[in-house]
């Protein structure tokens, strides 16, 4: 049944929750909107996880003001905000929330007023607005509400219409703002993500809600002519990330166990997989969020013995405790967000007294962050983001906590480690926050990986699963031998002034593969002095280093 | 006139400690039961042969009889003598020259013992200094004065290729946070307060190389003098003696080795540079 007054607080909850389902639906999608054919902070899931913090965070919606809501679900999204989309998106819901302050129940007119102020604050938030963005997306669609109110309607199902309208056209027309996008072949996917979660919020206020179960968003194409290499197959990009979950271990006694197909089967439920044995005995352990299954699965094959399950986010907690007295001089304490346990070691013996794991694919929210500066034991902290997407999201920690924040913008790990070098322990905060953050422009960072789809990008021909350099964030090259790639980016530096090349090898190399590269590096170049670290870092074959 | 005595770890050379008539007390090293009088029966460049890979010599400080018998000794040429030595935080030798004062047979000998919460020509400047004080004809307190005063103005900075034989040794202190890193981390060390205290980590020596000089440049036009010291590398030394020219007369600059029992903390490769900050406040 279609809306016909105006929302409650419970109405307005439930409008998103319903418009959240929706984003959730077509997650893959969004993520695979990827410019880079990298596996890259993913915007889908990071918009999806900000929504469900800013949901959970109401918790009885049922006699609330719209006003009561809104504020609510501001304080969870800022707090759950991952990537840069979801910080932007935390931002529009911060407008929505200042603008409905003082309303009980909100008509049309309100909506569109408070999409106004969502425009207004999301493009304040940003220190260097980027039109062809999901900014570009709420603008319109804030235009457009407010052209349709003073027309003089206060329908609240007309105007949400105009504002999907508008949604829809806007990010059809991201590609024609943005160069980037018009050579990916692919509309912004953040401004996709907010147009699904108004499309959502609209076929709710249709009285559509039931019906969408059965049916998924539609994502838009771009309406600008695209490059040859548009999408062929979009796919999920690394969905397989398990940020900590459970760690189970057990031991599985059968008849004719089969070690390879039980691997081939638990690989795809969770991480740090071991399966050893022989046909009747296996023992087994792994990181998985749903041990459930796991335990469920193996009764099917054989007796279950000596079964543990620990959640690890406890163990974590512990770690965390541990941590707690690494302070370095000065009453300053680091905070460092850092893919790989081999980086995890590296940045920890650097003196960072917290590791907030994540990087490329799994961004930590805001709150993530805030926890760990949250819990050090200094009141002046210094974070370490590593990652170009996570920046925002370290920035807003600045409005969560009473310490005292530098965020200095490292955009890769080795910048990290660089800024963290830098440090000075006679120097006070703000000498200190500006030592490393002009540290991180004396290393030059290489990372390689391997194209998940194919595409264009800055007139460079990729194909699925060549070897791509990324040099300080732009791509070098890509081909089918690593080697190859990795010198075509080594040309692009000025190697004499360089001393020092070290070597990351990444989860799915070895030290042998390590050792080959260095190689041929010094091999090359015979006056740097070459080191190898295991940096365990997941998507990246290798990280270089340059000093 | 006032003598001044130290010890061995402030890398005093035998000509100019004779030139300036300054008496050092030598510490030992032990490489196993076999002992050597730091300096004397040992020098640098002996020390650093034996110092092979795993071999972790000790040391230890000039019993209170040693430092009795050269205040006895001096006692019959002067009555009033300052004694400044290596830092208590690293050593006791300030505790045995302390000690020995009260073995003095001689009746009127005033003696000064002073903790320069340094070593190495950081201990090395404030000695010289204050024995040119003294040839001035500068009286016990006058001279015991101006060096608690340059205490302060002393800055020492030392590059290390490793943290292993500090870490070794117990010397560690406040750069406990500099030990155990993954990377290969060149630490740059000062003293604070007598105590090991990390200064900046480098990649690499040309790096520390450069700290060395900026750290000495940010005070030029108010130096009173410098000391460049290495332990296995002159060349990277005289380097920086070269660049140092810049800001200081070359001619000035005090050259020297670190000795066998700073040998023992600082490993090889080390490069030192150490400031005697002029009387001009900031």
């Amino acid at each position: 049944m279609q809306f016909t007054r105006t929302l409650s607080g419970k109405d307005f909850h439930e409008m998103f929750l319903v418009a959240t389902e929706w984003l959730e639906k077509s997650v893959a999608d969004v993520n695979a909107l990827n410019v880079f054919p990298v596996p890259d902070g993913d915007t889908g899931t990071n918009m999806l996880l900000t929504m469900h913090s800013a949901l959970d965070e109401v918790k009885d919606p049922s006699a609330a003001t719209v006003a009561e809501v809104a504020k609510t679900m501001s304080r969870g999204a800022l707090m759950g905000a991952r990537g840069n989309s979801g910080v932007i998106l935390s931002q529009i819901i911060a407008g929505l929330s200042r603008s409905l302050e003082e309303v009980e129940t909100c008509d049309g007119r309100c909506i569109a007023k408070a999409f106004e102020q969502a425009s207004i604050t999301a493009y304040k938030g940003i220190s260097n607005p980027v039109e062809g963005t999901i900014l570009t997306v709420i603008k319109d669609v804030a235009k457009a509400a407010k052209a349709k109110s003073l027309n003089g309607t206060s329908d609240i199902v007309s105007i949400m219409e105009e504002a999907v309208t508008a949604a829809s056209e806007s990010v059809a027309n991201t590609p024609a703002l943005l160069k980037v996008l018009r050579e990916a072949g692919v509309v912004d996917a953040g401004g996709q993500g907010l147009c699904i979660i108004l499309d959502g919020a609209l076929r709710y206020l249709k009285g559509e809600a039931d019906a969408m179960q059965f049916r998924k968003p539609q994502i838009i194409p771009s309406k600008v002519p695209l490059t040859p290499h548009s999408i062929t197959t979009p796919e999920s990009i690394c969905d397989d990330e398990v940020p900590f979950g459970y760690c189970t271990n057990l031991l599985l006694k059968g008849q004719s166990l089969d070690v390879e197909k039980i691997t081939t089967k638990l690989k795809k439920r969770g991480e740090s997989l071991v399966v050893v044995g022989d046909d009747k005995t296996i023992r087994i352990h792994v990181h998985t969020l749903d041990p459930g299954w796991v335990i469920g699965y193996l009764t099917t094959l054989g007796t279950l013995d000596n079964v543990h399950i620990q959640n690890m986010d406890e163990q974590h907690e512990d770690f965390i405790e541990m941590q707690k007295e690494k302070a370095p001089a000065g009453g300053i304490s680091m905070v460092a967000v850092v893919a790989g346990d081999g980086f995890a070691e590296v940045f920890s013996s650097l003196g960072v007294s917290f590791i907030v794991p994540g990087g490329q694919t799994m961004n930590p929210s805001t709150k993530d962050i805030f926890q760990a500066v949250e819990k050090c034991a200094a009141e002046n902290i210094i974070i370490l983001p590593n990652n170009k997407n996570i920046i925002l999201a370290a920035e807003q920690v600045k409005k969560l906590t009473e310490k005292n924040i530098h965020v200095v913008p490292s955009k890769t790990m080795p910048q990290g480690i660089a800024a963290l070098l830098a440090f000075d322990y006679d120097a006070d905060f703000d000498t200190n926050h500006k030592l490393m953050s002009e540290a991180i422009n004396s290393v030059a960072t290489i990372e390689i990986t391997q194209a998940v789809r194919s595409t264009q990008v800055n007139g460079l021909d990729i194909q699925k699963k060549q070897y791509i350099s990324i040099l300080d964030g732009q791509i070098i090259s890509a081909d089918d031998s690593l080697q190859n790639s990795l010198n075509q980016a080594f040309e692009q530096i000025d190697i004499s002034a360089a001393e020092v090349v070290t070597v990351y090898y990444g989860e799915s190399e070895d030290g042998a593969g390590a050792e080959s590269v260095s190689a041929s590096i010094t091999g090359k170049y015979p006056h740097l002095q070459a080191e190898i670290i295991k940096g365990g870092q997941r998507h990246y074959n290798y990280i270089l280093s340059l000093e | 006139m006032v003598k001044i005595v130290t010890d061995s770890t402030s890398d005093i050379t035998r000509d100019l400690a004779l030139s300036l008539g300054i008496t050092v007390v030598p510490l030992t090293v032990f490489f196993g039961k076999q002992s050597f009088l730091d300096r004397v029966e040992m020098s640098t460049d002996e020390f650093y042969e034996r110092l092979v890979e795993d071999v972790f010599p000790t040391t230890t400080q000039p019993s209170p009889g040693v430092f009795a018998e050269v205040y006895n000794q001096l006692a019959e040429e002067t009555s009033e003598i300052v004694v400044i030595v290596i830092s208590g935080k690293l050593s006791g030798t300030y505790q045995s020259a302390v000690s020995a004062t009260s073995m003095v047979k001689k009746k009127g000998v005033k003696i000064e013992v002073i903790d320069s919460r340094s070593t190495a020509m950081g201990l090395g400047l404030l000695a010289i200094n204050a024995a040119q004080k003294a040839k001035t004809g500068a009286k016990l307190e006058e001279v015991a004065s101006s060096v608690r005063t340059n205490i302060n103005r002393c800055h020492p900075y030392v590059y290390f290729e490793t943290l292993k034989y500090l870490a070794k040794g117990g010397r560690v202190g406040k750069a406990q946070g500099l030990v155990g890193s993954l990377l290969s981390i060149k630490p740059i060390v000062t003293l604070d307060d007598g105590e090991v205290s990390p200064a900046a980590r480098v990649r690499s020596k040309k790096a520390g190389l450069d700290h060395l000089y900026n750290f000495a440049a940010q005070y030029s036009g108010n130096i009173e003098a410098i000391a460049v010291e290495h332990a296995t590398t002159p060349d990277d030394a005289n380097t920086l003696v070269e660049r140092l020219a810049e800001i200081f007369p070359k001619d000035k600059i005090i050259r020297s080795t670190m000795s066998p029992v700073l040998g023992t903390y600082m490993g090889p490769n080390v490069v030192g540079v150490f400031i005697l900050e002029g009387e001009k406040t900031t």
